[in-house]
């Protein structure tokens, strides 16, 4: 199998926010459309996370360091890792999820998830995005149908000649400083040790936290990051775990075949839920093919649903707090 | 600029000053990143750790509006530290130009030599040379003003050259250089830092650090935007940037240069077609009825004794006969009485609002420019506007100048202002040229057509023409030759046509019949002539649009080029793009190679000085070769005329050809919280508009803190354009202030509380950031706090809207551009 990786050196980011942009247009992804309908942020992060209309995101986070003045500026990319071993496509029951065999990333089947959300719990770093209007997850798909249509190239994002448009993902396509790129895994990964390398040892400003993630995380991930301060200052964990419950819903799918998804789903779910291992508590009722939430009544999709108005319309919106002072 | 943006990747040392520049010119991060990966050290020195800084190697603070006080400090820490280029500023510079003897600055009182009390203004004559001899024109065969004897050419008498004594030792304390040297010995480290408020070891590491790139082999960049321009003494800003320039070696060299970074409003081609009062296109002057009253006294007042500007007359003779066509003749001096001479009173913009508001101005176009939100003191302009009969708008969206009477202070009952708005057609719905800062002229095409009834700016002027021409044609009118004359033939099949203009922008052959199917195109202005047998709108563009055996293809012409061959490898790209002047990459590049033109540095050659020729890289931008009368050429070895655009031909430190100084020196913005302290005048004396009522000045008792407005990389200008797109809106939600931890917990402000911001011209409120990215900052013993706002909201727009926070900026501004003081002002901030 081939092995690719889109690499993002933080330390080159300068935050633009024209990857999220670009996520937005190329994947056809709405924003709020009413007067000042976006929930202030008080933060240049904007919006505050990941929802059903929103891939990717930038973070930001101001540390103090001992300098006289200015600060450490995290710029993080949040978005999917596309793991080696990804937990959510090992527990998704449908094949919505799945390894793509050109490039290792997680590719997404839209027509064939069917909202059950276990990959969202399962995901050891909380990426994956219900958009209830849809019933679907949603998540980075890795632009796999640009990199079809133009090939897996190497980039050099930085000073190189335009590349043929449609090899890179959006994100990647539109990142001024080069500070994402997309190419073959070991050479991102090469690219992420010579950098650190040079971060460490700068002459004016060293970054002695500097580090590369996502070549030993979770077996490896096909995101493979520069961080130059330190990695909880990016959003993302220190050593993400794979929830080791996910290992024993993987092992239900053989038995039950992957055609049956909606029996798998239902008897997915009342596994899990008697494992006490799902946050949202769901019941599929096969007759109606209605999948209900079990606290509130509400329906959260049916297989004849009419999507509903565009909108992040997840059920933990808004979960985290606006940013507090200096964020 | 002088470079474009990717010879940024050429420098080994960059200082961005008065610029966020990857937020507000993202693409500049793609080559300051480039030089920083071959080793190059990066500066930010902003009043906050922006985003650039957060990718630099060394950040420092300075208070806005002490920009001067930091660059002299770094002239003086230079020269003291003998880190300066000495060969290059001997060679290229007026170093050695004596200076008129009576010149003077007086640090009591914070004058230069020449002050005209009964006209507010310098007399610059103290600030000249002492001349050495003076030297006739030479109307002679092969002579610089040969052609002024051609039949054709309108009567002047070519100026003589004034040759200023030298001292090539720098010996006498009259020297250009000793003047410079003694004027920034006040501003050493200890009081700079007390001016600016930084520390003197961050102060003197920057300086170190900059002033590396002195060095032969080295060089260094300066990046600057609006953070420097937009001061009533901005001008002088951008000049002391020059001036360390020159002291460093950097400019002509690759990876140098003062870098005045130009965004999407298209300052560069603004300035270029002169939308400016002043200016006639390709950056002449419009005439004056003062100094330009007739066509004798224009040529003979703007014309050069010695280098390029000799030319000034072919330049705009030719201009004339594209306005004029067959009805410019040297009979009637080409038409120029017909163009409209400036008179005593200014319309620049903020003079234009105090003529609203006193009733002389009646009616208003508004062309892509939003005023009613952007310009200085916002609140005054709109109640101006308020007191029109009548406005048009032509913009892409309803802006808040189309809706001005819907902004929250004006009452639409009591507004009579008619308004029509004319929608006009974005960039991607029409054909023609843009200019980048990098001076690069670029063909785009149309993409789709414009929505419903938009139309090309180009055309909705076509009809606005035409009806204008019908009216003065059948109605008579007030001098109505100066309309009915004009030629205005830019139409195929009856359709006006970008490419019948780009035609006229290159420039071609005069002939009474001609059309643009068959006019002679010309390849270089040097073919121009004053006799009227050439015509050509935009000189600096000649050669752009040349290829007249497909006039009508812009993909075979020099702009419509899109080559990616870089022989050179450092970036200059001849086939892409066309760089006007005459596709010239990289301007003054005379001065990137040593007296004996031996490049400083063999990896930047661009031009190179073999010992029988020159070598060249990129077009050269200095007299190289000469042809004698019998068309033999032959080429002109090294010499020290490397700036071919001053009659000098050297660049200066000490000038007389501005307002208001001769030399940059430091002045408080018009509402500071602090004394000055480098001399004994608080403001400059050259202030424009301090004394009109509406500018209401405010106390630093009453208003102590410091603000500075600037945008954010998620949006453009007044978010007009970017407010109207979703994405850009929810990766930017709202309008906030940045204040620091310290000036928050005085004032109890928490972050995402809405604070109040106001000062006597106006009232906002907005969002606060609380953060360490802004620290107070200690200006001569005293705590001084300063908050940053954003300035991209209104009330117009139906996704996103706001305060307007540029009523809160003064409208006072600089004698020399016309700029309003944005960047530096006085406020006072509570919790809402």
């Amino acid at each position: 199998m081939a092995d690719y990786a889109i690499f993002f050196d933080s330390s080159k980011c300068t935050a633009c926010k024209g990857c999220q942009v670009a996520c937005k247009c190329w994947n056809q992804l709405p924003s709020p459309l009413g007067l000042n309908a976006n929930k202030p942020t008080h933060s240049y992060q904007s919006p505050l996370d990941l929802n059903g209309d929103t891939r990717i995101i930038i973070h930001f986070e101001e540390n103090d360091n001992d300098k006289l003045w200015g600060v450490n500026w995290s710029f993080g990319r949040r978005s999917c890792m596309h793991c080696y071993d990804p937990a959510c496509a090992s527990v998704c029951p449908s094949g919505a999820l799945a390894v793509d065999g050109e490039t290792g990333f997680v590719r997404v089947s839209e027509s064939k998830c069917i909202g059950c959300k276990y990959c969202k719990s399962a995901c050891p770093f909380d990426v994956p995005r219900y958009h209830g209007a849809q019933s679907k997850i949603n998540k980075c798909t890795g632009c796999l149908d640009r990199i079809a249509n133009g090939g897996p190239v190497s980039i050099n994002g930085g000073t190189g000649q335009t590349q043929a448009q449609f090899s890179v993902p959006a994100c990647v396509h539109s990142c001024p400083p080069g500070a994402l790129k997309f190419g073959p895994r070991d050479e991102m990964l090469r690219l992420a040790h010579e950098r650190v390398a040079y971060l460490k040892a700068h002459e004016i400003d060293p970054s002695p936290h500097a580090s590369v993630y996502g070549e030993d995380q979770l077996n490896g991930t096909h995101v493979v990051m520069v961080l130059k301060y330190p990695v909880e200052t990016y959003g993302l964990p220190a050593n993400p775990q794979v929830n080791p419950l996910t290992g024993l819903l993987g092992l239900m799918k053989p038995l039950t075949g992957l055609a049956a998804a909606a029996t798998v789903a239902g008897l997915g779910i009342s596994f899990l839920t008697g494992l006490g291992y799902k946050r949202d508590k769901m019941h599929y009722d096969e007759k109606k093919h209605e999948q209900v939430d079990l606290d509130t009544g509400e329906v959260l999709w049916r297989s004849d649903a009419v999507p509903g108005p565009a909108g992040d319309e997840d059920g933990e919106k808004d979960a985290r707090p606006a940013k507090k002072g200096g964020k | 600029m002088t470079g474009h943006w990717n010879d940024f990747k050429n420098a080994d040392v960059l200082i961005t000053c008065g610029s966020n520049n990857v937020e507000n010119h993202p693409e500049s991060a793609r080559w300051v990143q480039a030089a920083r990966d071959k080793g190059a050290i990066s500066i930010v020195v902003d009043p906050r750790y922006t985003r650039t800084a957060a990718v630099a190697d060394v950040y420092c603070p300075l208070r806005p509006g002490t920009d001067i006080a930091f660059w002299g400090g770094m002239i003086n820490y230079i020269i003291q530290h003998d880190m300066w280029q000495k060969e290059y500023v001997i060679t290229y510079t007026n170093a050695t130009y004596l200076i008129d003897p009576a010149y003077e600055f007086n640090v009591e009182t914070g004058m230069f030599t020449g002050w005209d009390e009964e006209h507010q203004k310098y007399v610059t004559t103290s600030w000249g040379y002492q001349t050495a001899e003076t030297v006739a024109p030479n109307t002679g065969a092969g002579g610089a003003f040969a052609y002024a004897l051609r039949p054709g050419t309108p009567a002047f008498t070519p100026p003589d050259k004034l040759v200023p004594k030298r001292d090539m030792t720098l010996q006498d304390p009259q020297c250009s250089f000793n003047v410079f040297k003694r004027h920034y010995e006040r501003y050493d480290l200890e009081t700079v830092c007390k001016v600016c408020g930084m520390d003197s070891q961050t102060l003197e590491q920057v300086y170190r650090l900059y002033g590396q790139s002195g060095a032969r082999d080295k060089v260094g960049a300066i990046l600057y935007a609006l953070g420097q321009t937009q001061h009533h003494y901005g001008s002088q800003n951008t000049r002391i940037m020059t001036l360390v320039q020159l002291l460093l070696g950097n400019v002509g060299v690759p990876g140098g240069s003062v870098n005045a970074l130009r965004g999407e409003p298209n300052v560069q081609g603004a300035t270029d077609m002169a939308m400016l009062v002043y200016d006639f296109p390709g950056y002449l002057k419009w005439p004056t009825a003062a100094s330009h009253a007739t066509l004798r006294e224009w040529l003979e007042h703007e014309t050069y004794s010695d280098g390029y500007y000799t030319n000034k007359p072919k330049f705009f003779i030719s201009a004339l006969k594209e306005w004029y066509g067959e009805h410019a003749t040297v009979e009637n001096d080409y038409g120029y009485d017909w163009l409209p001479k400036i008179g005593s009173l200014d319309f620049t913009t903020m003079s234009t609002f105090e003529h609203m508001d006193s009733g002389l101005i009646k009616a208003y176009f508004l062309w892509g420019m939003n005023p009613a939100n952007s310009t200085a003191n916002t609140k005054f302009a709109r109640q101006a506007m308020s007191k029109l009969e009548w406005l048009v708008v032509v913009d892409w969206v309803e802006t808040e100048s189309a809706c001005f009477w819907k902004a929250p202070d004006l009452n639409p009952a009591e507004i009579q202002t008619e308004v029509y708005y004319l929608p006009a057609a974005l960039i991607y719905e029409k054909m023609g040229s843009i200019v980048n800062s990098g001076r690069w002229l670029q063909w785009r095409y149309k993409a789709v057509e414009p929505a419903d009834l938009a139309k090309p700016d180009y055309e909705i002027c076509d009809l606005l023409w035409k009806e204008i021409v019908r009216l003065y044609s059948t109605e008579g009118g007030r001098c109505p030759e100066a309309i009915l004359n004009v030629k205005w033939d830019y139409h195929r099949d009856g359709v006006i046509d970008p490419r019948c203009v780009a035609m006229a922008l290159n420039g071609y052959k005069w002939d009474n019949a001609g059309s643009w199917e068959t006019r002679e195109l010309l390849s270089t202005f040097g073919d121009l002539g004053a006799d009227g047998t050439t015509a050509c709108a935009t000189w600096i563009y000649s050669g752009f649009y040349a290829n007249g055996s497909a006039r009508f293809d812009p993909s075979q012409q020099k702009v419509g080029g899109r080559s990616l061959e870089d022989k050179t490898g450092l970036g200059l790209y001849p086939g892409w793009a066309y760089a006007w002047p005459l596709n010239r990459r990289i301007l003054y590049n005379r001065a990137s190679a040593d007296a004996a033109g031996k490049p400083w540095n063999p990896e930047r050659a661009v031009v190179e000085w073999t010992g029988s020729e020159w070598a060249t890289n990129d077009v050269p931008d200095f007299a190289f070769q000469s042809r004698a009368a019998d068309g033999t050429v032959s080429w002109i070895p090294p010499n020290d005329r490397a700036f071919m655009m001053t009659w000098e031909q050297n660049a200066r430190f000490v000038c007389s050809t501005m307002k208001d100084m001769p030399l940059p020196e430091h002045y408080e913005p018009f509402e500071s919280p602090a004394d000055n302290l480098l001399n004994g005048r608080q403001n400059s004396p050259c202030i424009m508009f301090a004394d009109h009522p509406s500018v209401k000045r405010s106390d630093p008792a009453e208003y102590p803190i410091a603000v500075t407005t600037y945008s954010v990389v998620e949006m453009w200008q007044t978010g007009a354009q970017t407010r109207g797109c979703p994405a850009l809106v929810e990766s930017r939600p709202e309008q906030f202030i940045e204040m620091s931890v310290e000036l928050a917990e005085e004032k109890n402000i928490s972050n995402g509380d809405t604070v109040r911001v106001w000062n006597n011209r106006g009232d906002v409120k907005l969002t606060a950031f609380v953060t360490r990215r802004i620290k107070p900052l200690k200006v001569n013993g005293e705590l001084c706090h300063v908050v940053g706002m954003i300035h991209h909201w209104g009330w117009a727009g139906s996704f996103s809207t706001g305060d307007t926070v540029n009523d809160l900026a003064p409208n006072v501004g600089d004698p020399n551009s016309f700029i309003p003081e944005f960047k530096a002002f006085l406020v006072n901030v509570e919790k809402a």
